[in-house]
């Protein structure tokens, strides 16, 4: 088969998956088998985008292939397509591995929903799958924003699975609305870029001018989308969702899915110094803001979410430095092992049910290979040398070197402090001390929920190797090297560990961890949003809404009135009296007379 | 053989409802089932006309109009029976005809009394509908017009909910004062596009008999923005004066009809009062009439005076859209939530039809279907929930996904489409609308204030969803509704089937449109100096000759009768020297005012 064949195979195998479980709804309502089809059509998609890759590695060239999709006079507008480099092919395989693995897990996660609701979430599943491949192998801009708004809906429909209960379809909600509102900028990015180049190619020459409007507004976009500063409040309530789903969707791979516009768009914000200092700035401040509220979330799952806010801080901060390629490396290391955390976490949920750290405790007594896959995966978030996120986080560190003044640097630095910091302290909270009351009865799940984690801890330890390998594939440069930064990374991983085993170790609280709850109890970021919203929209309805029914509607029936009561008197004139209709002929005559005598 | 059936394919299409409408006057009253049925099946004879047309329309004909039958009628007044249908209203024929039958469908329990006189109301109503779509002599349009108001209003008045009555008059009044407006302006220009003796209401009379005028004022206006011109011919000079008083009462006469902000409060009240049928069949297609009218004849027509009030109509449009969102957001009603955004999507519509570029009016055309798709969706699936329980606020549902999972997918399907999510048809048309404005020489602003609306549409249609489909099941009254039966499911799969086609391969039908938008955009900036005549010029199709004539050529003249032959040919002005008129006889003019 052709390059092309298969990606197109890669990127619709989950849409016939999602096709078929939908018509035939017989199928979908068993549950089960729903199960296996979209184990199949993931499995099929990540074989074919895995033989790309291996080709890739064997020689083979970038594959470009586009149809048009909206013609206008003859001319393609719009086209549609797939294409192959080196930054559409890592990423293809990276959501596959995790999509089949989080898929996998499900099925015994999710295994007390009742068949039809079961049916209904892998058939999300394979959908979302397939709008992620939309976005990972879209050659323009178009497509890409096609598949972005797609994985914003099935995120929508994913956070919103619990729909009966309404935290969830809250934060449903909550999530569309904030990328949406977020998107608003991708579309105008789309609009502008096109008014002025005629095209939807990222590639497409342009004035600083418009580079600088269009990444702008597409960094809103990703700001949305990746859960940056001042966007992230609608991430923490996605864990409304299930646990195997924020693992894939709100960790691993959709919110990553900005990064990547900005690693392909790279053209275009080569030539926006502005936007990318901005985007340094929001990064930085966002890979501290929220390492900082992660370390008092009582909630496993939130930890973890705070965590991505977090990192994904240090992608964006990398891009904004001018290095897409470590935003990008770090972006591959950060799926796979944030991936085996957040399933990890599912495996503690489903032992203990309950997201609570304060139920969990000596887990590593009950669940060996959850300890394990936890650790591996902490480890490697936390940047200790040796494990994947300690290379790629390395890179963005030492891309950050002298930027912005060096404080970016230097947040960035604190912030790898914290984020060892709070792993520790999850990892001696939930895994260590005494068993707690909850976590007597825990075991580990099947196969289905342990192999996935098994197969992840590979690549969430040894994948930060690729990164000369990656680095060629996307013709950047890339070498390891002894300097300032990578000790100073490496001192602040294990400085954080230690300070936790020395804090929560002997049931203590981190310093500053009032101010911190605080902070995160009266949630400033997620009120002014709330007001804004409440004022601003619901507000102006409300007046909006007045303005309608008593002025609009009511001059419209003022003139209906004005016409009934003007009929009213003018049917007073006809009296049916001769002398009255000739005093009006007089008059009449009389008016005309003057009107041609004055003329 | 051929020819004379495809000649006469449009005369099926218009007249097939109201030939079944007589069937089921003769059915005796109390049988229902057989009433549906017959109406059902009159829908469907009818669909497959309309498909029969669509797939007679052919792409790369350079005629305007196609499928065209011409028949005289009266001829004194140089009115004759003139269709034809162009790429824009052979789309919005087919997508009558295809939500015809999913109406007669959507209400087949829905109303229980008075069935006969139900059906026969929609049977005629399409008749309507599709006169006016395919119309070519505009009299004949203007007689469709006014006749599609007479059943909706029964439609209102007498199926509808608690206060129709005033819904119905409201309706009824707020159309007809535009339409008697309408009538005045046509009348206007049926004295100033061709002389006496030659007049006519057929589109090419009126539309070629206009040109010369337009495009010597727009050379005048071109100099001299603000008037006075000087030495202007007799037309040139009526149209100076009254060609911008008969473009706004056209523009009313549609604007109503759209509706456009401020003369939209009609619609909310004709909705939320109408039965399903007609709160399907009004956003479906009723409102397309005004969209339609702004594009056949308004803008065409007036050329000039469209341009000069372009700003102001683009602002009425982007303050319809931000408005009508706003309301959404302040409704409990969830029928007047729908009927909101249409004011909000239509003016989408509006705005690409009037940024006079390619990408807009595509976009605004194909914004007309897709409206008709998701909007007369979203009306029949909440008419199915409001056949069940009788409540239309929010605040009466809640949690009904867990009761009614296939209804709720369904509607959540239908959301999207709203809310233009990508793959489904609402993109398409939303994003050509915003590209089209963008390019345009509209404010900026305008345009700005449009896409920021796109989240709005998102907020208010998921906040309903919200509201009505999650959280818990809170009313003891929505335990017990049921889910779609197969009929509903049935009514609903072809929305869905659209939705996702027209939005995943939008080009078969944007081809066809484009048709239309070539000519549309060339007469809207008509009267330039490099606007090129033949790009705009309508075709004459020329009367066919008595049928005694045609029965005996040879015969002598004297055997036609004379009152009929008088202003026979009602040729157009043309600007190039006239040709002598083809015809054996003499016209006799009559004397006209």
């Amino acid at each position: 088969m052709s390059p092309i064949t298969l990606a197109v195979v890669a990127t619709l195998a989950p849409a016939a998956t999602a096709l078929l479980l939908l018509v035939l709804f017989p199928l979908r309502h068993r549950g089960m088998p729903a199960a296996w089809v979209t184990l199949l059509g993931s499995a099929i998609s990540l074989a074919a985008s895995c033989k790309l890759l291996v080709d890739r590695i064997g020689g083979a060239a970038d594959e470009r292939a586009v149809v048009p999709w909206i013609e206008e006079r003859g001319r393609a507008m719009a086209e549609i397509g797939v294409q192959l480099d080196g930054v559409s092919l890592p990423m293809l395989v990276i959501v596959g591995v995790v999509a089949l693995c989080v898929q996998l897990f499900s099925v015994a996660y999710m295994h007390d929903e009742p068949p039809r609701a079961f049916g209904r979430y892998f058939t999300l599943h394979a959908l979302f799958l397939f709008s992620m491949n939309v976005v990972v192998v879209a050659p323009n801009l178009l497509q890409l924003f096609a598949g972005w708004e797609l994985v914003g809906l099935t995120s929508y429909l994913l956070i919103g699975f619990y729909f009966a209960k309404p935290s969830a379809a809250q934060a449903a909600v909550k999530a569309f609305w904030m990328t949406k509102l977020a998107d608003m900028g991708f579309l105008f990015g789309l609009l502008v870029l096109y008014v002025n180049t005629g095209s939807f190619e990222w590639t497409a020459p342009t004035s600083t001018v418009v580079a600088t409007w269009v990444s702008a507004l597409l960094f809103v976009a990703v700001v949305g989308k990746s859960a940056q500063f001042p966007l992230h409040i609608w991430l923490p309530d996605a864990m409304e969702g299930p646990t195997p789903v924020s693992a894939l969707l709100h960790a691993a791979t959709m919110v990553a899915a900005g990064v990547f516009l900005v690693v392909r768009a790279d053209p275009l914000f080569a030539q926006a110094p502005a936007t990318r200092e901005v985007m340094l700035w929001i990064g930085a401040v966002t890979a501290v803001f929220a390492a900082g509220l992660a370390l008092v979330q009582r909630d496993i799952k939130k930890v973890l979410a705070f965590s991505t806010c977090s990192q994904l801080g240090y992608m964006v901060a990398a891009l904004g430095a001018g290095n897409a390629f470590a935003g990008f490396f770090h972006l591959g290391t950060h799926a796979f092992f944030k991936a085996l955390l957040f399933l990890a976490a599912g495996s503690v949920i489903h032992a203990v049910h309950s997201n609570d750290l304060g139920d969990m405790g000596g887990l590593r007594k009950r669940l060996p290979i959850t300890t394990a896959a936890f650790v591996i995966g902490a480890l490697s978030l936390a940047g200790v040398p040796g494990f994947a996120g300690f290379f790629s986080k390395d890179l963005v560190l030492t891309a950050l070197e002298g930027r912005g003044g060096g404080a970016p640097w230097v947040m960035l630095l604190a912030a790898a402090f914290l984020t060892a910091f709070y792993m520790g302290r999850v990892l001696i909270k939930a895994f260590w001390g005494e068993l707690s009351q909850k976590a007597e009865h825990a075991h580990e799940g099947g196969l289905s929920m342990t192999g996935p984690l098994v197969v992840l801890m590979i690549p969430s330890f040894a994948s930060g190797f690729l990164g000369g390998w990656l680095a060629g594939q996307v013709k950047a440069e890339y070498h390891l090297h002894l300097g300032l930064t990578p000790v100073l990374a490496s001192v602040m991983a294990v400085a954080g560990l230690v300070a936790a085993v020395v804090v929560f170790g002997r049931g203590g609280q981190a310093p500053g961890a009032r101010i911190l709850e605080k902070l995160d109890a009266w949630s400033l970021v997620d009120r002014t949003w709330a007001t804004a919203y409440r004022l601003g929209l619901l507000g102006v309805a409300s007046i909006a809404g007045w303005i309608d029914r008593y002025v609009i509607d009511g001059l419209m029936n003022l003139t209906g009135w004005s016409a009934i009561e003007g009929g009213a008197s003018a049917r007073r004139l006809q009296t049916g009296l001769v002398r009255d209709y000739a005093l009006l002929v007089v008059v009449g005559v009389v008016v005309l007379a003057l009107m041609g005598v004055l003329r | 053989m051929n020819e004379l059936y495809e000649s006469r394919i449009l005369n099926l299409v218009i007249w097939s409802p109201m030939l079944f409408a007589l069937l089921v006057a003769f059915l005796p009253k109390g049988e229902k089932g057989q009433i549906r049925t017959a109406t059902f099946v009159g829908m469907l004879v009818n669909l497959w006309a309309c498909a029969w047309a669509w797939s007679r329309f052919e792409l790369h004909n350079a005629d305007e109009f196609q499928l065209e039958y011409r028949m005289r009628w009266i001829d004194a007044a140089g009115i004759s029976y003139h269709v034809g249908v162009d790429g824009l209203a052979i789309a919005l024929v087919l997508l009558t005809g295809v939500l015809a039958p999913l109406v007669v469908l959507a209400s087949w329990t829905y109303v229980d009394e008075r069935v006969k006189e139900f059906h026969i109301a929609l049977l005629v109503l399409q008749t309507a509908m599709l006169g006016a779509l395919c119309s070519v002599d505009t009299l004949l349009f203007y007689v469709f017009f006014e006749a599609m108001l007479i059943p909706m209003y029964l439609l209102i008045g007498v199926w509808g909910a608690e206060e129709r009555q005033m819904a119905a008059m409201k309706f009824f009044l707020y159309t007809l004062v535009g339409s008697l407006l309408m009538l005045v302006a046509l009348l206007g220009v049926y004295f100033i596009a061709a002389p006496a003796g030659q007049r006519s209401f057929d589109y090419a009379t009126l539309y070629n008999g206009l040109m010369a005028a337009n495009r010597e004022l727009s050379a005048c206006l071109a100099n001299n923005p603000t008037g006075p011109c000087e030495g202007l011919s007799g037309p040139a000079q009526a149209l100076f004066t009254w060609g911008p008083w008969m473009f706004l009462a056209f523009s009313l006469a549609f604007a109503i009809k759209v509706p456009m902000w401020p003369v939209h409060t009609w619609l909310p009240d004709a909705h939320v009062q109408a039965p399903v049928a007609g709160s399907m069949v009004l956003a479906g297609v009723m409102l397309k009439m005004g969209t339609f009218g702004f594009w056949r004849f308004a803008i065409p027509l007036f050329p000039t005076a469209a341009r000069q009030y372009q700003h102001l109509l683009a602002l009425l449009a982007v303050i319809g859209i931000v408005y009508g969102a706003f309301m959404c957001l302040a409704q409990r009603d969830i029928k007047k939530l729908i009927a909101y955004s249409s004011v909000s999507h239509l003016g989408y519509c509006m705005l690409g039809m009037l940024a006079f570029t390619a990408e807009g009016a595509t976009g605004s055309a194909y914004q007309m279907l897709n409206h008709g798709v998701s909007t007369g969706a979203l009306f029949m699936l909440f008419g199915f929930l409001y056949e069940r329980r009788h409540a239309r606020l929010m605040s009466d549902y809640g949690g009904i996904a867990k009761v009614m999972p296939v209804f709720t997918a369904f509607f959540v399907i239908v959301t999207f489409s709203s809310i233009a999510v990508p793959g489904t048809n609402g993109f398409v048309g939303e994003f050509l609308v915003l590209l089209g404005s963008f390019k345009s020489n509209l404010p900026l602003a305008y345009s700005v204030a449009a896409t920021t609306c796109v989240v709005f549409g998102a907020a208010y249609m998921l906040w309903m969803v919200q509201k009505v489909f999650f959280g818990k099941l809170v009313h003891q009254d929505n335990l017990g509704l049921s889910d779609l039966n197969r009929r509903e499911t049935l009514a609903a799969l072809p929305f869905i089937a659209l939705i996702v086609l027209m939005g995943l391969k939008p080009q078969p039908i944007l081809d066809v449109l484009e048709t239309s938008t070539t000519r549309y955009l060339a007469r809207a900036g008509y009267g330039t100096p490099d606007s090129n005549d033949d790009a705009v010029r309508v075709k004459v199709q020329p009367l066919p000759r008595p049928a005694l004539v045609e029965l005996a050529p040879g015969a002598p003249v004297g055997l036609e009768p004379v009152g009929q032959v008088a202003n026979a040919q009602p040729q157009p002005r043309i600007l190039r020297p006239r040709t002598p008129v083809p015809s054996a006889v003499q016209p006799i003019h009559p004397v006209m005012p």
